[in-house]
């Protein structure tokens, strides 16, 4: 941009003067009274000079691979510098699972088919394995067959499924709680953009005393799940478990609800019951994000040779 | 589940609370001499006073003169951690301002042909670092060099520091066209510096809003302005923070306004 000043005794003075010298594309930037006349501020940007070439990015690979995944650009651009896992761990929030004695009860929200209940099952077989029986308890008593679908796992680990739909049977089926059992509540799908629905599950948390994790699909459509992550936070959520990143190519809604405020917890990596749920962390979440097809070409508008 | 009835108006997503502007902040200038060191300083200065903890970063790889302002003597900086015989945590030192500085190496040069990869590793390090900290101040070198490029499009926000004076305009304009390049959906925003009063420097604000709306698009947002006031450069003299030797001075106004417009936009 070229920029000058131009001093003339009124307005239509100085600015025959900025057009006469850098023509009618001359922009008036700003004009003011001084001693004796005016003083006008006129710019001009040459239209031969090319626009700035974008600096490139310092890892070309990674960037496609985010291009790819549809990871949102802010984000994307917080995670190019150094090694990814290492990018992934200073911008995301990575938290383990805490579900030893001492530990608040986990109450498990998401919109419905996001694999809830099988995430329930598998912390509870996960528990089970490591010597530790939760209680179990399903706030979903009312749609057809939610229960039965928990029961027949709690049914194979040994374990009672309580059913608590409301706050006051939640709290009462809490009150049998063994001294030191983990605690896992599962709950019914909800649509976290209605007020009512925010409400219900704000009121079974605070009645549970439970810390709450979303379940959502790593699949999922990128800005859906940072609106769906961002709602579900301002109802105290901040977990995420992201289901089916064994099912799902591109994972750029796992980023993008991470980044919205949740926690990055537990990760589907598998249809198995026990093993397929693992403890998200930095490198799984770096190593399932360069996997990509066709890197070298992708996002990188590259013709195949 | 809830039972699908008619298909309404899209319900209003429920926001969180709107983040502040990001953790990690550059100060850049394009020209220099402006008072981009003084202003980084003092920025960091107020952002403490207000309860953060800060990082004040010298990222002018170049001529580095954080420490000469403050009259310090690290016995680490950043060329330190760049031959990686300290970590980034380790080589900053508390400052009596309540903020903790990572020195450069003034007056060597030392850092300026950083290759690429280097910056990256260095970059990457300030990221995790910033996690333990509610906000870094970088404060960049004069010129649009390529790492002062880097430096700009890697911050959350990019403030940039202009005088009323044109070649001062011309080249914060050159800075925020990169940014725009390098950083399409990037945050920056504009301190009118040096101003002779709030209403000239709201001017000048004006005058280069205008450009960037007209050649680039898009305007940045204004800082604040900072008026002109000759104890700084007194302050600058005795190397000492401005803050604590003119605590009401207009500028220290000035300057702790827009730490706190930072804090809740």
């Amino acid at each position: 941009m070229r920029l000058k000043l131009y001093r003339a005794a009124d307005t239509a003075e100085a600015i025959a003067l900025v057009r006469a010298e850098l023509g009618g594309d001359a922009l008036i930037l700003s004009s003011r009274r001084v001693q004796g006349g005016v003083e006008v501020t006129a710019a001009l940007e040459p239209d031969t000079e090319p626009p700035p070439a974008p600096l490139p990015a310092p890892d070309p690979r990674r960037a496609a691979a985010f291009v790819w995944h549809g990871v949102p650009a802010g984000l994307a651009r917080r995670l190019e510098a150094g090694p990814l896992p290492f990018a992934l761990s200073a911008v995301l929030r990575f938290e383990k699972l805490a579900l030893g004695d001492a530990a608040p009860p986990l109450m498990v929200v998401g919109p419905p088919g996001a694999g809830k209940t099988l995430t329930v099952a598998r912390l509870a077989a996960r528990l089970v394995m490591a010597g530790t029986a939760p209680m179990v308890v399903t706030a979903d008593g009312k749609r057809a067959g939610a229960a039965e679908q928990l029961a027949a796992f709690t049914r194979l680990l040994g374990l009672q499924l309580l059913v608590a739909s409301a706050p006051a049977a939640l709290s009462r089926a809490l009150a049998r709680r063994e001294a030191g059992a983990p605690v896992l509540i599962d709950t019914p799908g909800t649509d976290p953009f209605e007020a009512g629905q925010r409400e219900d599950i704000a009121a079974l948390a605070a009645t549970a005393g439970a810390r709450l994790a979303v379940v959502l699909p790593a699949g999922l459509d990128v800005g859906e799940a940072t609106d769906l992550a961002g709602a579900y936070a301002t109802c105290g959520a901040r977990l995420l478990a992201a289901t089916r990143l064994d099912l799902a190519r591109r994972i750029g809604a796992v980023l993008a609800a991470a980044g919205a405020g949740l926690a990055l917890a537990e990760a589907g990596i598998g249809p198995g019951a026990a093993d397929g749920l693992v403890p998200m962390t930095p490198d799984l979440l770096a190593t399932r994000l360069m996997r990509v097809p066709q890197l070298s070409a992708a996002g990188t508008g590259a013709r195949p040779t | 589940m809830t039972a699908a009835t008619t298909l309404g108006p899209p319900v209003p997503v429920p926001v969180p609370a709107p983040a502040r502007a990001g953790r990690i902040l550059a100060v850049a200038s394009g020209k220099g001499g402006v008072g981009k060191t003084w202003f980084a300083i003092t920025l960091a200065h107020a952002l403490a006073r207000a309860g953060e903890r800060v990082l004040l970063f010298d990222g002018d790889l170049g001529l580095a003169n954080v420490d000469i302002q403050l009259g310090l003597t690290p016995a680490h900086d950043l060329a330190s951690v760049v031959d990686g015989r300290i970590g980034l945590a380790a080589a900053a030192q508390a400052h009596e301002g309540g903020f903790a500085i990572l020195a450069g190496r003034s007056g060597s040069g030392a850092l300026s042909q950083l290759p690429p990869a280097t910056l990256e590793d260095l970059l990457a390090a300030l990221r995790q670092e910033s996690t333990r900290l509610d906000r870094v101040v970088l404060d960049l070198g004069a010129g649009l060099d390529r790492s002062v490029r880097r430096m700009s499009g890697f911050a959350d926000t990019l403030l940039v520091v202009a005088t009323e004076e044109p070649t001062s305009l011309t080249d914060a304009y050159a800075a925020l066209k990169l940014h725009a390049a390098d950083v399409p959906a990037g945050e920056a925003r504009v301190v009118v510096n040096q101003a002779s009063s709030r209403t000239a420097g709201e001017r000048t604000y004006a005058t280069l809003a205008r450009a960037c709306r007209s050649f680039l698009g898009r305007a940045p947002a204004l800082a604040g302005v900072v008026r002109r006031d000759d104890r700084v450069r007194e302050a600058i003299r005795r190397q000492t923070l401005f803050l604590t030797r003119h605590p009401t001075a207009p500028a220290a106004a000035d300057v702790e306004a827009i730490a706190a417009g930072l804090r809740c936009p």
